[in-house]
């Protein structure tokens, strides 16, 4: 039973140095087109399945005027009101109209994308807030939500420790209840690659971490990017594993067995020709998806559901004793998860459990 | 063809005096190859001896030439010019008469020239000096003349001037083969003796023999058997090479040619053992068989341990063909299953493990060269070892001998420092000096051979920019004190780095080696010590720090493919590594060993 939805909105009002996902140029033209096209895709797919969480990504969601807003918006209401609803936003485009809207059409949850506060990096990711305006903006979010989470981004070109420590203050002060952070990675096809940009010494990405992970110990730090009082539903379904739809271009889904990702062109997008991929999950596949996902959160896989799931015991799944006889892996009498202590060398342990033969 | 008209010669240089354009050239002389089979250097067939510009493994083939109203037979035998590969050199000139001695016009007598030389004239060969690449700008033939004269005993009249490159002067070499070179001596109603100076697999025909008959004659469904084996067999083929394989129904005293009798076992045909017949076999074999002994030694790994009997099966394919090569069966706990293999020396050992990865497409991991030494333990026995691993506990040895080497190391005059201070640090002991003009010497060092297979080929070209030439010859084992070296990777003993070094040495090379497996082995999830350790004591060390973040930070929309992407792209990259005990050790630092610098 598919429990979650993930919409993709590509238009930005301009394009930060790091991303390498699909977006474009705010249009108005294209947007009006691009809403019928996914409410196309959603009505070829969609088999009325009483969600739980759904989730507008981006691009810049925000982005859209009112009145594409609300089309948007409308178009979704044929999910019914899921009970986590969550918008992604952007300081500079919020404004108080669009909160009442997302409001009226029952969005509980806003993500915000800051990264940081300093004013040198934000102009070298090229994102267009300043603190006051971020400050201000949070406030304005916070009169119509309390489910908030914000993006926070480190391991910036030639960014310091201390920077940082001053970010995760401003961080802290916002009182909001989830915190994403994330390590810059410089991905091809982006500015910063082009840049000829390097990513910061590991010494340093490794001390920032530990910063991290100390200052926001008021969070429950329940996977390895992300930091909750309030945890994103969403985002387990992903690390449990779970189907999903995926609507929009360049989006993911996980629907039937099957591992899809959509086109990245509009045009084909726009032709109907939705799906760029697919993979049929065979067993093996979804058996080293579920460690692959399942080991970045802290409480790690519950054994009982694997056993239901496969027909199998975990501690037959090749690597796995060996794992928790090295004490990287640990198994509880429900749970089998990462010693914390690896978190950061997650990929280390998650690469034996693919393409064993 | 009447006996006296057939020569049979062999062409003794150095690497790059241009002994294959040479032989080529003499090819089109005499009209075996038109310039439309042309390929360069015709008789080197393995894509490895062009590369490196070497010759392996022999070639014969038979050439027609008319001269002075007389048809004459003449067979040019290739021999190897690399010192490893001396006792195919030694077989090959035992079937000939004659040799040509070919001396760069711009370079001189090199050390190997020299070694193959002495060989030559061992067996009486009737050798013609020829000053090849005249038409070079930098020839300086008249200083060549002096060197081939003063060092050799050559008369300036028997000189011959020719450039391959050109065709000048190839003519009158041909004629020279005829004139000097004298016919063979056997006699044709003798019992058979025919020398085997090659063999090869071919996997339609068996091991093919090359043979030169010396006394007798062969034919197609003789009973012939070999003398040192006893094997007996039916001659199924005969045939010559001219370069392409023709066949014959006899080979008459005097000839050079092959012969298949569905051999399967290379074991039965050795270099150097003589054929004669099973019904009227001769009296005695021709001039001893010498067996080949390994002097070189290293353990090879399949880099995935899945390939082990691929390994096992290229090894055999290869040993079909090169009898020399030995291996056995040996596990260490770093690598796997692999063999402890034999080598005549390191380039025999480099050109094996290239055939290996080249031709089978299996990649390797090599352990550092050991070459035998002989351990004299408390209870008087003496036992040899190969590998460091098999080294006794240090209070059961009593002394231990290594082999020793004496090198000819020809070399301009304005580098004798140099190589005395290489030779010096490579534990040398100086024995004499030879001028061989002016401006070049001959150096003589002893050293001990285990030096020569650490780096000595790299040092001394550093050390003289490429100038010298090399050549060594064994003078047997000498008493000397050595340690095994072992290398502990977080405490513990990774088998495939211990190394047997003298002990004054022991201190920078294990400085060396842990600090260049410090740089080469990636970090791990913990901190690793690295050790250089002699029994107990630790005399180096060098730390591997933790490694830094491995941890995808988000995954967009639930974008699970590109997540897994990346993971397969890490593991990929942990493939080409061997897990040590915890350690994750790339190939690089086994091969490395191989080559480090002390940085004195």
């Amino acid at each position: 039973m598919i429990k979650s939805c993930y919409i993709h909105i590509p238009f930005c009002q301009s394009i930060c140095s790091y991303c390498d996902f699909c977006k474009f140029y705010y249009n108005e033209k294209m947007v009006n087109e691009y809403l019928d096209a996914l409410k196309k895709e959603i009505d070829t797919y969609y088999k009325g399945e009483q969600l739980e969480t759904l989730y507008i990504g981006g691009g810049t969601p925000s982005v859209l005027n009112l009145d594409e807003l609300t089309k948007l918006l409308k178009i979704l209401k044929v999910f019914n009101k899921p009970s986590e609803y969550t918008i992604e936003c952007n300081i500079e485009n919020i404004t108080e109209d669009k909160l009442k809207i997302f409001k009226k059409y029952g969005i509980n949850r806003i993500s915000i994308g800051i990264q940081t506060f300093n004013e040198k990096h934000l102009k070298y990711l090229n994102r267009h807030h300043t603190l006051k305006s971020a400050l201000e903006t949070i406030r304005l979010v916070k009169k119509y939500f309390t489910n908030i989470n914000v993006d926070l981004m480190y391991a910036l070109p030639n960014q310091t420790l201390d920077e940082l420590n001053k970010d995760i203050d401003i961080f802290l002060s916002l009182d909001v209840p989830h915190i994403s952070t994330y390590s810059l990675i410089i991905e091809p096809h982006t500015i910063l690659y082009n840049h000829k940009e390097k990513n910061i010494d590991d010494e340093l990405d490794y001390e920032m971490y530990k910063l991290i992970c100390n200052r926001l110990s008021n969070y429950e730090h329940y996977e390895t990017s992300n930091f909750g009082i309030i945890k994103s539903k969403h985002n387990l379904t992903y690390w449990k594993n779970l189907e999903y739809y995926g609507f929009g271009m360049g989006a993911s889904g996980y629907v039937d067995s099957i591992r899809y990702d959509n086109t990245r062109s509009l045009n084909e997008y726009l032709n109907g020709n939705y799906r760029k991929e697919e993979i049929y999950q065979t067993n093996k596949l979804k058996i080293e998806n579920e460690f692959i996902l399942g080991l970045r959160l802290i409480e790690g896989i519950n054994i009982y559901n694997f056993k239901e799931k496969y027909n199998l015991d975990i501690l037959d799944v090749k690597n796995v004793k060996e794992l928790i006889m090295d004490k990287k892996l640990v198994l509880t009498n429900d749970n089998l998860y990462i010693d914390p202590k690896f978190w950061y060398l997650a990929n280390d342990i998650l690469i034996n459990f693919i393409n064993n033969d | 063809m009447k006996q006296e008209n057939i020569r049979n010669f062999s062409i003794i240089a150095h690497i790059d005096h241009g002994k294959s354009t040479l032989a080529d050239r003499i090819l089109e002389e005499t009209g075996a190859i038109t310039e439309r089979e042309k390929q360069d250097q015709l008789l080197d067939n393995m894509d490895i001896e062009r590369e490196r510009g070497i010759t392996i493994k022999l070639n014969a083939v038979q050439l027609n030439y008319h001269y002075k109203n007389e048809d004459y037979l003449l067979h040019l035998i290739d021999t190897p010019g690399h010192v490893d590969f001396t006792y195919e050199v030694s077989r090959s000139l035992a079937a000939c008469e004659g040799a040509l001695l070919v001396v760069d016009a711009a370079q001189g007598i090199e050390a190997q020239t020299l070694a193959n030389l002495y060989q030559a004239l061992d067996n009486n060969l009737v050798i013609i000096p020829v000053i090849n690449k005249i038409d070079l700008p930098n020839a300086d033939i008249d200083r060549v003349k002096k060197e081939l004269m003063d060092t050799i005993g050559f008369d300036e009249n028997e000189i011959l001037l020719v450039s391959a490159k050109t065709g000048v002067g190839i003519k009158e070499l041909v004629e020279a083969i005829i004139e000097r070179i004298p016919a063979p001596k056997g006699n044709k109603n003798d019992n058979l003796q025919a020398l085997i100076f090659d063999s090869y697999y071919d996997s339609y025909r068996g091991i093919v023999a090359l043979l030169r008959v010396v006394n007798g004659s062969i034919k197609l469904g003789d009973k012939i058997k070999m003398m040192a084996t006893d094997a007996e067999y039916s001659v199924v083929e005969l045939g010559i090479n001219n370069p392409n394989e023709k066949k014959v129904d006899e080979l008459l005293v005097g000839e050079v040619g092959f012969l298949c009798a569905s051999i399967k076992n290379i074991e039965d045909v050795k270099v150097g053992d003589t054929i004669t017949s099973a019904i009227n076999p001769a009296s005695s074999p021709l001039a001893g068989y010498k067996p080949m002994k390994p002097m070189v030694f290293c353990g090879i790994y399949p880099i995935e341990s899945s390939r082990y009997p691929d390994l096992r099966e290229a090894l055999e394919k290869l040993k079909l063909n090169d009898a020399s090569l030995q291996f056995e069966p040996e596990t260490s706990q770093a690598l796997g299953f692999g063999f402890r293999c034999g080598f005549l020396g390191l380039l025999h050992m480099e050109i094996i493990e290239e055939r290996i990865e080249r031709e089978f497409g299996i990649e390797l991991i090599a352990t550092s060269p050991s070459v035998v030494y002989e351990i004299e333990l408390t209870d008087r026995t003496i036992i040899e070892i190969d590998s460091p691993s098999k080294m006794p506990e240090r209070q059961k040895i009593a002394s231990i001998k290594e082999p020793y080497i004496k090198t000819n190391i020809f070399v301009p005059s304005s580098y004798i420092g140099s190589i005395m201070e290489l030779c010096q640090n490579k534990r040398g002991n100086y024995i004499s000096m030879e001028y061989l003009d002016t401006t070049r010497v001959n150096i003589h060092y002893e050293l001990p051979l285990s030096e020569i297979v650490y780096d000595f080929f790299d040092k001394l070209k550093s050390y003289t920019k490429g100038y010298a030439s090399f050549d060594y010859e064994m003078i047997g084992y000498k008493k000397s004190d050595l340690v095994k070296m072992d290398i502990l990777l977080n405490g513990e003993m990774v088998d495939a780095f211990s190394l047997i070094v003298h002990r004054d040495f022991a201190y920078n090379r294990g400085r060396a080696i842990v600090e260049n497996l410090r740089k080469l082995i990636p970090r791990q999830q913990f901190e690793i010590p690295i050790q250089a350790v002699i029994g107990t004591k630790a005399i180096a060390r060098s730390d591997i720090k933790a490694v830094r973040k491995n941890v995808l930070a988000k995954c967009y929309g639930g974008d699970v493919s590109r997540k897994r992407k990346l993971l397969e792209k890490q593991k990929e990259g942990k493939k080409r590594m061997k897990m040590v005990g915890s350690v994750e050790v790339p190939q690089e630092a086994f091969l490395a060993i191989l080559s480090m610098d002390e940085g004195e």
